[in-house]
This record gives C-alpha cells, structure tokens and sequence, in this order.
C-alpha cells in the first residue's frame, strides 16, 4: 500500500512536469515529436530509478557534507551508462536527443528525489518512488510530444495522420510551440484539480 | 576516523567505483558506436554512387613527415580528405564519394556527395548530419533540395541564388549545405585529380 502510494504520486498528485515544474529543460526541448518525447522519459525512468536505489543503499556510509558531490557521481554514471549504451544500440535515437541525454544529469527531478525522498527512506520505497516519478516525466513529455508532432509536422509516432499537402502549424515544432503546448497543458491540468478538489468537497 | 579523512575515502571509492564500471561499460559500447558510424557511411556511398558493389577509400593528407604527438596526429586526422571509390562488380571505377562540411544554422551540416567518374558531374548527394531546425532547415536532407546539386560540375558556381534555389525560410541552411558541396568538391577533385 506505502509502495503503491510511493508509486502513483509522481504520475499525477506530485507529477515533475505540470505539478512540480522541475526538469522543465528537456520538456521543452526535445517533445518536437511523440518518439522522442517517449525516449527521453525512458532514459529519464532508468536513471531515476538506478540512482534513487543505489543512494538510498549507500546512504548511511555517505557523510552529510558531501551528500550532494556523491549523489552526483552516481546520477553521473548511470546518465554515462545510459548515453553510451544508447550510442551504441540506438544511435538513430542518440543522433535526435544527442546533448539532453547527458543533460540528465543535471536534470533536477533526479537530483531532487534522491535529495527529497532517497536520501531518507528504504531502497524498495525509493525505487518505487522513482518510477513513478520517471512515468510522470515520460507521459507528460509524450503527451506534449504527441500534441506539437501531430500540429507541427502531421504525423504521430512518424504516422502520417494528416494528408500530404495539408497546412501543418510549424511553430508548434519550434521552441514557442514547446511553451504555448506545456502552458494550455497546465491550464487543464489545474482546471481538473480545482474541478476534483470542489466534487470531494 | 575523522570527519574529514570519512568524506574523502567515501568520495574517492564512490568515484573508483564508477570509473570502474564506466570503462568497462565504454569498452564494450566504443567499439560497436564507431563500427556504426563506419558502417552508416559505407551504406551511404552505396546511395550516392548507383551501382557500386564496393567501396574503396582513398586516403590522403598533406606530405607532413613527422607525426608522432597525439595533437598533432589529431590535427593530421583533420587535415586529410578521404575520398570513397565506388567500383562495380568488374572492378571498373564508378565514382568517387567525399564528405562535404560548413557550419549551418544549428551546428555542423555533413553531406556525403557522389560524383560520376567519367563526366565529374554530381550524380547524388546525402546529408550525413546536420542540427537544422525541424520543419525549417531540415528540409535540406529532402529528395527535392538535393536533386538540385545533381549533374552540376566544379566549375558551376554551386550557390544559392545562382545555381542553385535555396529553400524559402531556410536560407541559412541551404546556403551551407551549397557551401559544403562545393569546397568538398573544389578539394576533393584537387587531390582526387591532382595525382593524374
């Protein structure tokens, strides 16, 4: 029940993207198509979970004046891990995200779980915890991508979806179509929660 | 142990710990990442010279003697031209490919072009990399941008606006890609041509 709670907070209640508003660099970036969006999230999910357990596991030999410096050599090699194995294996996919997946370093959902949530409770409670954190990441930044790929360019998943030919809207995949998407996004989103929180009320 | 001795032993094992796995992991993924890139523009070549069945690649760089620094070396390495061969079933030269660069809108544009070896004219070219704004730029890796360098020679001008239409709202990118293709081709023909 605790891993169930861990675990579906971060997909709506406490979701990184619409709720949180962290780690909003690579939303914005690399959502120009669903694919991308989704491969990101996955990237993002594996991190997150291989660094919240490992620190959560190691946490008790980590003074607290380093916490942080630790913390990041770990986020750090499992991002590596991730970055080299996806050149090697995927290196379609590497070539579209190319610098935003090292960037996940610096991503700060990661570092703000393992700060917030690993650094305090049990590995099973943490892994948990960061996969529902991750799966929050990932469908936002695939709801976001689907959206701006189906106005932007026609197509969902590389699906032509719209006839040839017909006008397509080309800011949505540029940057402003990236601000413009996430804020209609967020204005559902909190128009949904005010909504829920007037019924239970 | 003092606090302070604790803080550096943790860190340094954590950090041996991950260079550890780390050079392992980069051990294993290094090789398949460059035999993929090799293969990527092996495969390439094969586009832009129509009916090659296979590939040689021609080395050459400036007569530079000494080369035994590394920076040097690297240096070396981006000075030379490689130019891929193509050849059909009997041997018999087809063409010859090279790889064309100028910076664009976004980052760096590669195009792989393929010249026809009897008449030196352009037969095809592809885009090998480029940071192009999606929807805009990247148009420069369509069939319809890059007919448009088909049948031109070294001695055509190959630039946007005599030559060559550029995309509208892509100027920036079309115009290096034009550059690209022709100082490969000026280049590539000097050594290629140069040797007769």
């Amino acid at each position: 029940m605790v891993l169930w709670k861990d675990f579906v907070r971060g997909l709506w209640a406490e979701n990184p993207t619409f709720r949180l508003n962290i780690g909003l660099c690579p939303v914005l970036a690399v959502t120009t198509s669903a694919i991308n969006g989704l491969s990101m999230g996955a990237a993002t999910v594996f991190v997150l979970i291989c660094s919240t357990a490992l620190i959560s596991l190691i946490k008790g030999i980590i003074p607290d004046k380093v916490r942080i410096p630790a913390y990041i050599i770990v986020i750090s090699t499992f991002t590596t891990i991730v970055d080299l194995v996806m050149h090697a294996y995927l290196p379609d996919l590497h070539s579209v995200l190319g610098i935003f997946i090292p960037l996940i370093v610096v991503n700060c959902i990661v570092l703000g779980r393992a700060e917030a949530f690993a650094a305090k409770n049990s590995v099973i409670r943490s892994a948990f915890d960061g996969l529902g954190m991750g799966l929050g990441f990932t469908w936002a930044l695939t709801l976001l991508g689907s959206i701006r790929e189906l106005l932007g360019s026609g197509t969902l998943f590389g699906l032509a979806l719209i006839p040839e030919g017909a006008t397509t809207l080309g800011i949505m995949s540029l940057p402003p179509g990236a601000f413009i998407t996430l804020g209609i996004l967020m204005a559902v989103m909190n128009m949904v929660s005010a909504r829920q929180k007037k019924m239970a009320s | 142990m003092s606090e302070s001795l604790r803080m550096v032993v943790v860190l340094a094992i954590i950090g041996m710990v991950s260079a550890g796995i780390l050079s392992v992991v980069y051990d294993t993924t290094s090789v398949i990442i460059e035999e993929n890139a090799a293969r990527a523009l092996e495969s390439s070549v094969y586009e832009v010279l129509p009916g090659t069945v296979t590939v040689e690649i021609i080395r050459s760089s400036g007569n530079q003697l000494r080369v035994d620094d590394p920076k040097e070396m690297r240096e070396e390495e981006q000075r030379t031209t490689l130019i891929y061969q193509g050849l059909d079933g009997q041997g018999n030269v087809l063409g010859y490919a090279f790889v064309g660069e100028a910076n664009g809108y976004g980052g760096v544009i590669r195009i792989l072009v393929g010249v026809d070896e009897a008449t030196d004219q352009i037969l095809n070219a592809k885009v090998l990399a480029h940071s192009e704004t999606p929807g805009l730029g990247d148009r420069i890796e369509g069939e319809n941008f890059r007919s448009r360098f088909v049948g031109k020679m070294v001695t055509d001008p190959i630039a946007i606006g005599q030559d060559i239409d550029g995309l509208s709202g892509a100027t920036v990118s079309s115009r290096a890609a034009a550059d690209a293709v022709r100082q490969g081709f000026i280049d590539t023909i000097a050594v290629y041509r140069g040797g007769e």
